[in-house]
Formats: C-alpha cells, structure tokens, sequence
C-alpha cells in the first residue's frame, strides 16, 4: 500500500474522487481527512501489481485533469443551462 | 488622418473571452482532445489548453481562432454561439421524439444452422414450438402501427426467418394494408443467411421491395467453420442466393454482416477481400457479443477487447488504404461514430443512442409473443434472464408495454449525462449506453466503465479515428467521406 497526501487548498474531493473511480480497474483508492489534506490510501487491484508505480504516476495526472475539469465546468455552469434553454424551449429559432 | 481606424481597434482583448462548456481527453502523443457542447472537437496541446482555461490565449493566434469558430470560447456580447450550440443541440435529439422505428418480429427459432455463438436458434422440425402465429403477429402490428414514427422499419428476424415464410408473407401483406390510411414510410427486411431462398421468396420480396440482410463471415473455410450446417455448404448456399437474389432483387437490395469469431481474429485483411470480391461497397467489423457465445462456450476470455481493438485497427487501416489507392469501400462502425463526430447527425444506431435505444428506437416480437427492449433482451431470455421482458404481445397494451418499469428504469440508469466517468468524458457526445450488455457482464444497468468492455472498446476505436484524423489528413477526407454518406 502506498499513501498519497493532498492539500485540500489544492485539491478539492471531489476531483479526487472522480480520479479514483477512473482507476477503479486498476487501483483501490480509499479517501480520508487528515487534517488539512486528503489522504488516499492506494492499493493495487489484484493483478496489476507490477504496475503499480505507473498506475500511481498516472493518478497524480489524472487528479490534475480532474482538477482542470471541475475548474472549467463550475465557469461554464451558467453559459451550459442557457444553451439547454435554447435547445429545449421554444424560442423561435426553429424553422 | 484615415478614416478608419486601424486594426487593433477591432481586436478582441486578451484574456475578455468567456468559456463555452467543453471536456477534454489526454491523447497518446501529450496532446488533448478538447470536444464542446454537441461533439464538435479540436486537438491541442496541454499548453494550449492550460492557457485557453487560464484566459491567456493570444487573440491572434491560430488556437485561439480555432477554438472561438468551433464554440470553445466566446467573445463578449457574442450571442450566436450560444444559439447555434442550442440549434444544434436540438438537431441532436431530434430524433427522440419520433420514438420507435425498428420493429423486429422473430418469426421462427428453427434454423438449418447450428452456430456456436448463436444463443437463440432450435434445430427442430415442431413449428408449432419455435414459430411466431399469425394471430399474434396481428397484435404485433397493432403495436408496430401505434408508433409515432413517420418511418417504420420491420425487420424479420429468427432462426432463419424464410422457414416461416408464409408468415412473412402475411405480416407484409397486413402492414401494407394498415398502410393504405397511414401513410408511413414502410421498409421490410428479412435477415437470412441466403441458404433457403427460393424464386418464390424473391418474387414476392421484389413485388413488396423487401430487402435481404444477410450474412457473410469471410473466407468460404472461415464461414463454412463459423456457420455449420448440414452438407456443410453455406459459403456455397450463400454465394449462389447472393447471385440470384442481386438477379431478381437489385445489385444493392442485399447487404451482408459479419460476426467476428476468435478464428477470425488473425485474418482481418482477408475478411476485407472476401467482401470485395462479392462488390460489397463495405464491411461493418464487428465485435463479438458476449451474449450465448460467452456463456456456451466459455471462450470469451480469449477474446478480449484489447484483442478485437488489435483486430479492428488492422482492419480499419487496410480499409484505409484501400481507398487511398481509389477503391470505395467504408467500414462501417466507423462511419456510424464519425457521423456523430463530424457532423450533427446522429445515425440512430442503437449501441450508440443515449438514452439507450433499448425500446425506444427498436422493440423485438418474440415467436411466443414476448415482447423484449432489444435483440440482446431477448438473447438474455435464453439464458434465463427476463429482466427486460416487456409483456406479452396476447396480454400487454401499447401503454403496458412502453411505460414499463423494466424499460423505464434501465434507460434512467443508464443516461450518460448522469453516470459516473461518463458524465465528464469528451468522448460522451459520440458514445451510447448499453443497459443490456452492462446488466449482462456487470449485473446492473450501469456498470462501472472503467471495467466496462462496452467503454473500453468504443473508446479505443474512438481513439484510433481521432489519431488517425490528426496524424493523416488524407484519412480524414476518406472519412468525411463516410461521415456524409451514412
């Protein structure tokens, strides 16, 4: 098992925990508080222990990603239901 | 002094653009794939992204061009983006509202093949165990003609369906009668392996313009060994039906599909030259449900997804370069992916619907009156698994049978838009849901992508198209080729 501690000033949970569920196959990521960081206790899925320092590497990316993710859809919130209105209303743009 | 003022005047500020929704994929090459609201898509690089999201991009720079035209970015008091991505967000789901097309009666389960992976066909001579009856075809089409769709489709399924002919015979006479008031726009198709068709048959499916889909798995020794039958003859039955249906019927009136077996697996290329040989414009490289073949033979192990994403790469690229050097011929899981990718129409294939097209684009008629959410429902049914039994066509009202709960709660469960991992995907736009297939492998609706066959096979070929588009423009136009003609 390795940990994995994370700044919640940085890091926001949800993020994290979106970035372990795309791991899911591969590893068993279990979040905790730990005072001001978010603590993720890793272990490899059977069968994909040789691998383990890899699918770690690409974890931390992952969490990143996530992170960009959050951050462009929180400020795309508004702009995204104003389309859906006008995609769904009738707003006379419709032939 | 000039009258105008100079061009700088009218150049956008950097850093006053605005985000447009949008998700973004990590590609092989460090580079990301970014996809907007309704799919439309555009490779960056990491840095390009990070400045696009940190308001840093350059006004006059290419990316910043290319993201503001195809609705990344928008400038303030830009208001056409945002009505142009509800246009086409709107085009998206157009065909929602027109509900069930496909209507599929299975008219018989004998058959005079005996396929491994086929879970649902009976070597029987007892019509009167495996064959649809016409009294309950007629509610069939009670149900069929309650659809709102303008366009129907009825599709013959088995068995082999041309052993209940006189069935079919009576179900096309019937609907077109119904038809007289309704004004639809009707289509027939019997899917049949060719083996049993007669002058008679073709006749009746010339006067009626009813057209064969039929079945071709490669070489004569491939097909031979996928599709046993007695006499073991059906490359030869298919060969000659094929000739004297394209007589009778039309040169394009029959189309041919694959089922790709582990023994296809290492002969992708001469698959592709089977087809041409028989002027087949192209080939739909499938892969291999899990459903009867899994379970039957236990052999699905060894034919894993990353096996057939082997196969179907090879595949894809000899198609490809087939056409480099002049010959037409689309593979045609690509072009129903790069119609959605490329284009904002979305083709209706069922795999790649969401909300799943289970039910609500295709509904199937079991010879017992049985009525299932999918072919693969009722494949399930086979193996003991009723879960997406919808009624009975002798008890159940069209109400009964497209307000029930089984259908209901599998398409709420399974929505993309709502589902973990899929919900942030850039791929999600071109991608579908497959209750059935996830209640099959995983045993709920849902199921986890990241261990999901489903995910990971139409993400690799999602993968494939998008690196193939950025590293070979001649492929690119190959594929907006297909992309406009599916």
């Amino acid at each position: 098992m390795m940990k994995l501690n994370l700044s919640k000033e940085i890091y926001c949970l949800e993020a994290v925990q979106k970035a372990a569920y795309r791991f899911i196959d591969r590893l068993t990521v279990l979040i905790e508080n730990d005072g001001d960081e978010l603590a993720c206790n890793i272990d490899p899925v059977v069968g994909h222990e040789a691998q383990f320092e890899e699918h770690i590497a690409d974890f931390k990316r992952e969490i990143l990603d996530q992170q960009l993710r959050k951050q462009i859809k929180e400020e795309t919130e508004p702009v995204r239901n104003l389309i859906l209105a006008y995609a769904f209303s009738r707003t006379g743009l419709q032939g | 002094m000039s009258k105008f003022s100079p061009l700088a005047e009218y150049e956008p500020q950097a850093g006053q653009y605005e985000l447009l929704p949008f998700k973004f994929e990590p590609l092989g090459d460090g580079d990301v794939v970014l996809t907007n609201f309704v799919g439309e898509f555009a490779f960056v690089t990491r840095g390009e992204l990070q400045d696009t999201v940190s308001k840093k991009l350059k006004p006059g720079s290419s990316t910043y061009g290319l993201l503001r035209s195809r609705h990344f970015i928008r400038e303030q008091g830009d208001a056409a983006s945002i009505e142009l991505l509800g246009l086409k967000t709107r085009t998206k789901y157009s065909k929602l509202r027109n509900f069930t097309n496909l209507h599929i009666f299975v008219v018989t389960l004998r058959c005079d093949h005996s396929c491994q992976y086929c879970q649902v066909s009976r070597q029987s001579e007892n019509k009167a165990a495996f064959d649809m009856a016409a009294d309950m075809a007629d509610k069939g089409l009670e149900i069929v003609f309650r659809s709102p769709n303008p366009a129907i489709k009825i599709e013959f399924q088995g068995g082999e369906p041309l052993l209940n002919f006189d069935l079919i015979k009576h179900i096309v006479l019937q609907a077109k009668k119904i038809n007289a008031t309704q004004s639809r726009d009707l289509q027939f198709v019997i899917t049949t392996t060719l083996s049993m068709v007669t002058d008679e048959i073709l006749s009746f499916c010339k006067e009626h313009k009813i057209y064969l889909s039929s079945s071709l798995d490669g070489p004569e020794d491939l097909h031979n060994k996928n599709r046993p039958r007695p006499g073991r003859d059906s490359y030869g039955r298919f060969v000659d039906g094929l000739r004297r249906t394209r007589d009778v019927l039309g040169y394009d009136a029959v189309s041919a599909l694959m089922t790709t077996s582990p023994a296809s697996l290492t002969r992708v290329k001469e698959i592709i030259d089977e087809y041409l040989k028989h002027g087949f414009d192209g080939i739909f490289l499938r892969h291999l449900s899990p459903y009867g073949f899994a379970i039957k033979t236990k052999s699905y192990a060894a034919y894993n997804v990353d096996r057939w994403l082997d196969f179907y790469r090879e595949g894809l690229d000899y198609v490809i370069e087939l056409n480099k050097q002049g010959v037409r011929f689309t593979e045609q899981f690509a072009a129903l992916l790069l119609t959605k990718m490329l284009t904002s129409n979305d083709p209706g294939f069922v795999d790649l619907m969401n909300p799943s097209g289970a039910g609500i684009a295709a509904v199937v008629f079991n010879y017992d009156g049985d009525v299932y959410a999918s072919d693969e429902s009722r494949m399930l049914r086979e193996m003991g698994d009723t879960t997406f039994k919808l009624g009975n066509l002798a008890t159940s009202t069209y109400e009964d049978i497209f307000t029930n709960e089984a259908l209901l709660n599998a398409l709420e469960d399974s929505f993309t838009l709502s589902a973990p991992m899929c919900s942030d995907c850039a791929f999600e736009n071109w991608c579908g849901t497959d209750p059935v297939f996830h209640h099959a492998m995983h045993g709920d609706v849902l199921g986890r992508k990241p261990e999901s066959e489903f995910c990971k096979r139409i993400m690799g070929v999602v993968r494939l198209l998008l690196e193939r588009m950025k590293n070979d423009p001649k492929a690119k136009e190959i594929f907006m080729v297909w992309a406009n003609r599916c």
